[in-house]
């Protein structure tokens, strides 16, 4: 074993290192990222994976992050909530390094770990991160699009036009343009990273060149660092923890909305209905109103017979008048 | 935090709840056997799957129970009353969106997990009856996904029923009944939606629930594999229970994937397409995320025609997992290390990117669909 | 008396006769039975525990001469189980018959005890803040329809001109369309009583002052005058919500008369016999000039003497 510890590579110190640290401190991060979302501060766009990934690997991330984003245009959504997680993940980084850097420390290089490791390893990777990572993302995006577009046209090309006659079929064109450029990007990706991961391993081991060696067997090693997990004071870590979840999630059903925030057009909501003014029935007045609507009814009907009589008598006296005899009476106004 | 009392005497009321229970019952036997399970090499980040996998489930019955006071499984309410639980329940959408998330989640950790089973050799024996209860678990949640999908009755879960039943229908000989069978006639309507819901919420929860204990079970007998380097030294060094190690790291691992599918709940709440109808217009059929790889690989020249047809439809998958089921009768070299199994590794890795190159590819396609 | 353990020598009044090489267990009391001894290979023998004078560490003393012992007949193990093969439960509860312990190593990580307990209690912690933000809005969610807004719209339910005679109860039968959620329209029958009141009954039921009606937020929305002569009463009877009926009761005269636990109301619809606890529900009314009579569908809790409206 003594000789794994010599012989282990930057490459696996670096691995073992970053792997652990970026998903002890994912869920802590992911409740304030699930909060931020029901805040409505996080909106992202299609760019939610690699963004996604960024705050996973914030150790390395964190400083490179602005850099990206201002240096090289990219944009990963809107809202404060990214910036602010990113803020946020500086605390918790640094204690998920030190925890995974002391207990890497511990069993694999049976050292004892130095006084605020979890620090020293962040600004160190942030710094290379700072550096290397907007190299590594303007690489990236270069290298694909070239091979995007070299593939584009390979697959159109006349020799395969040759082969199949109209050329290849739509979805083995896609297919084959996606396997190459996907390939070529993977490989250019996967090579950086690893430079990456073992830039990181370096800086492990760098530190552990120094660190005095750890006392005890294996037994006692994996011991250490096993009851290193487990909080001075029970007490208080659990009631501290509950504490704050309770907290949050009074928050989380305050902001939390009722309705979805993404209504679509089928279902908005009916216009509230004004109801017609409603005159009410008073049988008194009624009464009283009927026998005078009556009254002036036998009136008129009194007034036409007169007229229809004095009309007739008229025709009869003399025929040709040609301005007709009397006008006809304006009907009374029936009020209801 | 105070140390247990050693004394015999039980003293305070909830010990003498417990020892009351525990004559009777012999409750902390019980306890001890079923928590106190050493985990050879320790408890691992890695072997949590399987554990989040059951709280998937628990949470999709209860919020799938919760969908159940509102939804109704008619084609005339279907859609309807869907709508009224995204648009008008308090926090429906809320609801709905984790339903909805939580199946993809499902999925995904279904891979994981078996990724995990494969690379880790635990598939090998004496453990080949758990790789196969397995398989069936990982046929029922398929099953959940593509029976789920048609409940909303808008065109997405319209054509895209429409499209997977017509693939059953390509098996040779019981094709055309198991498609009528499904579909409840000769085309979608009612019937297929009344039987996909009560298959989507009776039968497979029962069927689930009966094979995941069934699992479980094989898994205690057989003892988990634990990690495939190490000296016996180093593992035994590592060596704790199930209880209290493993379920801790199970149980954030569940708080993660809880997190997470509250967050697409969120990003991308849910939203229906027009209701169902038998003329599917503009809308481009398409089957969940997880399936269009697939769909792609279908659009294939060499799938096409009726032979090439049953060969993509039936064949192929059919043929993978015969090549899963006879996985570990004809893998019996014991080697659990998957650097020193190349075959393994490189089959796996070449797995995941075809699946995830006709995933992008099924993307790229929707261009050109017009 | 200790229990004997397997493997302790066996020794009659005259000689050692063996070890105890098996022990049987009575499967109702639970108690040791027999033991069975070796015989030093000349054929095993179950003896009986009433032959056991004393039981001691190593050594099992027996009460008889071994010429005795071996009169028994021989050991049939074909007639046992051994405790693996049978569920007989709590068995073994009481047994410690074997010499000594068959152990396993303790895992060094379980030692501490602090751990256990500190892990036991995280696991606790994150389960219960894993439920706690899906309690609210699960609550919530459930109780989406369960209190609806009071409906205060005005129902057409006929005319006045169906009521020809003063205190004598009417029953008008209406439609109401009624919307439920997702649910298309649809027709419900309903049925209120409308009464023509003399003016003695028309102070019964309003004694003086007029019915204020009012909705959820407390404001007035309609008034029954004390001098309107037409009364309508809701057909749900207060005591649990049956339809009730206008009768010619033998003693008390015509009246309103629930079927279901015979409640009868007068036509004041005051309480003149049965279990209901108020007295009938007056709604709001009203009549358009020609006669058209609309009241507004109010329901009230059954069984209470308050009246506590519901919608």
């Amino acid at each position: 074993m003594a000789s794994e510890r010599e012989s282990m590579s930057p490459t696996k110190v670096g691995f073992g290192v970053l792997w652990p640290a970026c998903w002890t401190g994912l869920p802590i991060k992911l409740v304030f990222a699930l909060l931020a979302f029901a805040m409505g501060m996080m909106h992202f766009e299609g760019r939610l994976g690699i963004a996604f990934l960024m705050l996973l690997a914030s150790p390395v991330t964190v400083l490179a992050m602005p850099i990206i984003v201002m240096g090289l245009g990219s944009h990963f959504g809107e809202g404060l909530g990214l910036p602010l997680l990113f803020l946020l993940s500086i605390p918790i980084d640094i204690w998920a390094l030190d925890v995974v850097g002391r207990t890497f420390l511990l069993e694999r290089f049976r050292k004892e770990p130095p006084g605020g490791l979890g620090f020293t390893l962040w600004w160190k990777s942030a710094l290379a991160g700072a550096f290397f990572l907007p190299i590594m993302w303007f690489l990236v995006s270069v290298v694909t699009e070239t091979a995007v577009s070299t593939s584009h046209s390979l697959a159109q090309a006349e020799a395969l036009r040759g082969l199949f006659g109209t050329g290849l079929p739509i979805s083995e064109r896609i297919g084959l343009e996606v396997t190459l450029w996907g390939t070529i990007a993977s490989m250019v990706l996967i090579v950086l990273l690893t430079i990456g991961v073992s830039t990181v391993g370096r800086i492990v081991r760098d530190i552990a060149a120094v660190a005095p060696p750890a006392p005890g067997d294996y037994q006692a090693v994996i011991t250490r660092w096993d009851l290193m997990r487990v909080p001075g004071d029970q007490g208080l870590f659990l009631t501290g923890v509950t504490g704050t979840g309770v907290l949050m999630c009074l928050l989380f059903w305050a902001v939390l909305p009722v309705t979805t925030p993404h209504p679509h057009e089928c279902c908005t909501k009916p216009e509230v209905k004004v109801q017609a003014p409603f005159k009410p029935f008073k049988p008194i007045e009624a009464l009283t109103r009927n026998e005078q609507q009556i009254g002036e009814l036998a009136a008129q009907v009194e007034a036409l017979e007169q007229q229809k009589a004095g009309a007739q008598g008229e025709k009869e006296k003399g025929k040709g008048k040609a301005d007709g005899g009397t006008t006809a009476n304006a009907p009374a106004e029936m009020k209801l | 935090m105070k140390q247990p009392s050693i004394s015999s005497a039980p003293s305070t009321a909830i010990e003498k709840i417990v020892a009351f229970i525990d004559t009777r019952v012999g409750l902390k036997e019980i306890q001890a056997k079923m928590l106190n399970e050493p985990v050879p090499g320790g408890s691992r980040w890695a072997y949590v799957f399987g554990s989040i996998l059951l709280f998937i489930f628990a949470m999709q019955a209860l919020t799938g129970a919760l969908l159940m006071f509102y939804y109704v499984p008619t084609t005339d309410h279907a859609y309807a009353s869907t709508q009224y639980i995204i648009h008008e329940v308090d926090y429906g959408w809320f609801l709905l969106g984790y339903h909805f998330w939580g199946s993809s989640a499902m999925v995904v950790c279904v891979i994981a997990h078996m990724s995990q089973v494969f690379l880790w050799g635990a598939y090998k024996p004496p453990r080949e009856l758990l790789w196969l209860v397995g398989l069936a678990l990982f046929g029922i949640v398929i099953g959940f996904g593509f029976t789920g999908y048609l409940l909303p009755w808008d065109q997405r879960a319209y054509w895209a029923t429409t499209v997977g039943v017509e693939m059953v229908d390509k098996v040779p000989l019981l094709g055309d009944f198991l498609a009528r069978f499904l579909k409840g006639g000769p085309t979608p309507g009612q019937m297929t939606l009344s039987r996909f819901f009560v298959i989507h919420v009776m039968i497979l929860p029962a069927a689930l629930m009966a094979l995941a204990g069934l699992h479980l079970f094989l898994f205690r007998v057989a003892a988990p594999a634990g990690p495939f380097t190490g000296t016996p030294e180093e593992i035994k060094a590592k060596t704790d229970y199930f209880f209290p190690r493993q379920i801790w790291k199970d149980i954030v691992g569940m708080a993660a994937v809880f997190a997470t599918i509250c967050s697409l709940a969120f990003w991308e709440p849910v939203v229906l397409l027009e209701e169902a109808t038998p003329d599917p217009g503009e809308y481009h059929p398409e089957p969940e995320w997880y399936f269009l790889f697939y769909f792609q690989l279908l659009r294939l020249k060499i799938f096409a025609g009726e032979f090439g047809q049953f060969l993509g439809a039936v064949a192929l998958p059919v043929l993978f997992m015969i090549l899963l089921i006879a996985l570990p009768f004809f893998d019996k070299d014991p080697e659990r290390n998957i650097f020193k199994r190349p075959i393994a590794l490189i089959s796996w890795i070449v797995l995941m990117a075809v699946m995830v190159v006709f995933t992008v590819s099924a993307v790229i396609n929707r261009e050109f669909l017009d | 008396m200790q229990q004997p353990k397997l493997k302790s020598k066996v020794r009659c009044t005259d000689r050692d006769i063996g070890e105890v090489t098996k022990v049987v267990l009575d499967p109702l009391s639970h108690e040791i039975s027999h033991i069975v001894v070796s015989m030093n290979g000349s054929g095993e023998r179950q003896v009986a525990m009433g032959h056991v004078l004393a039981v001691l560490d190593d050594l099992v003393e027996l009460r008889a001469p071994s010429s005795d012992i071996a009169a028994l007949p021989p050991f049939k193990r074909d007639d046992y189980v051994t405790t693996h093969e049978v569920e007989i439960s709590h068995l073994e509860d009481n047994l410690h018959v074997m010499p000594g312990e068959v152990l396993v190593p303790f895992p060094a990580l379980e030692k501490d005890v602090k751990r256990r307990t500190f892990f036991m209690n995280f696991t606790h912690v994150i389960g219960f803040l894993i439920g706690l933000p899906m309690a609210y809005p699960i609550l919530r969610f459930l109780m989406k329809p369960m209190y609806m807004p009071f409906d205060n719209d005005w129902f057409k339910v006929g005319n006045v001109s169906k009521i020809k005679q003063d205190d004598i109860g009417v029953q008008f039968q209406y439609k109401k369309t009624v919307k439920e959620v997702y649910m298309p329209e649809s027709e419900v029958e309903k049925s209120v009583w409308i009464l023509k009141a003399s003016p003695e009954v028309l102070d019964k039921v309003y004694q003086g002052k007029d019915q204020e009606f009012r909705d959820a937020s407390g404001r007035v929305i309609w008034t029954n005058k004390k001098d309107f002569p037409y009364i309508a009463f809701s057909g749900k009877c207060p005591h649990l919500g049956c339809a009730f009926k206008w009768r010619q009761h033998k003693t008390l005269g015509q009246v309103f008369l629930c079927p279901c636990h015979l409640s009868i109301y007068d036509a004041a619809g005051k309480v003149l016999d049965g279990p209901a606890p108020r007295a009938l529900d007056a709604l709001p009314i009203r009549i358009s000039a020609n006669g058209e009579v609309e009241i507004v569908d109010m329901e009230f809790k059954a069984g209470v003497k308050n009246q506590i409206r519901i919608i």
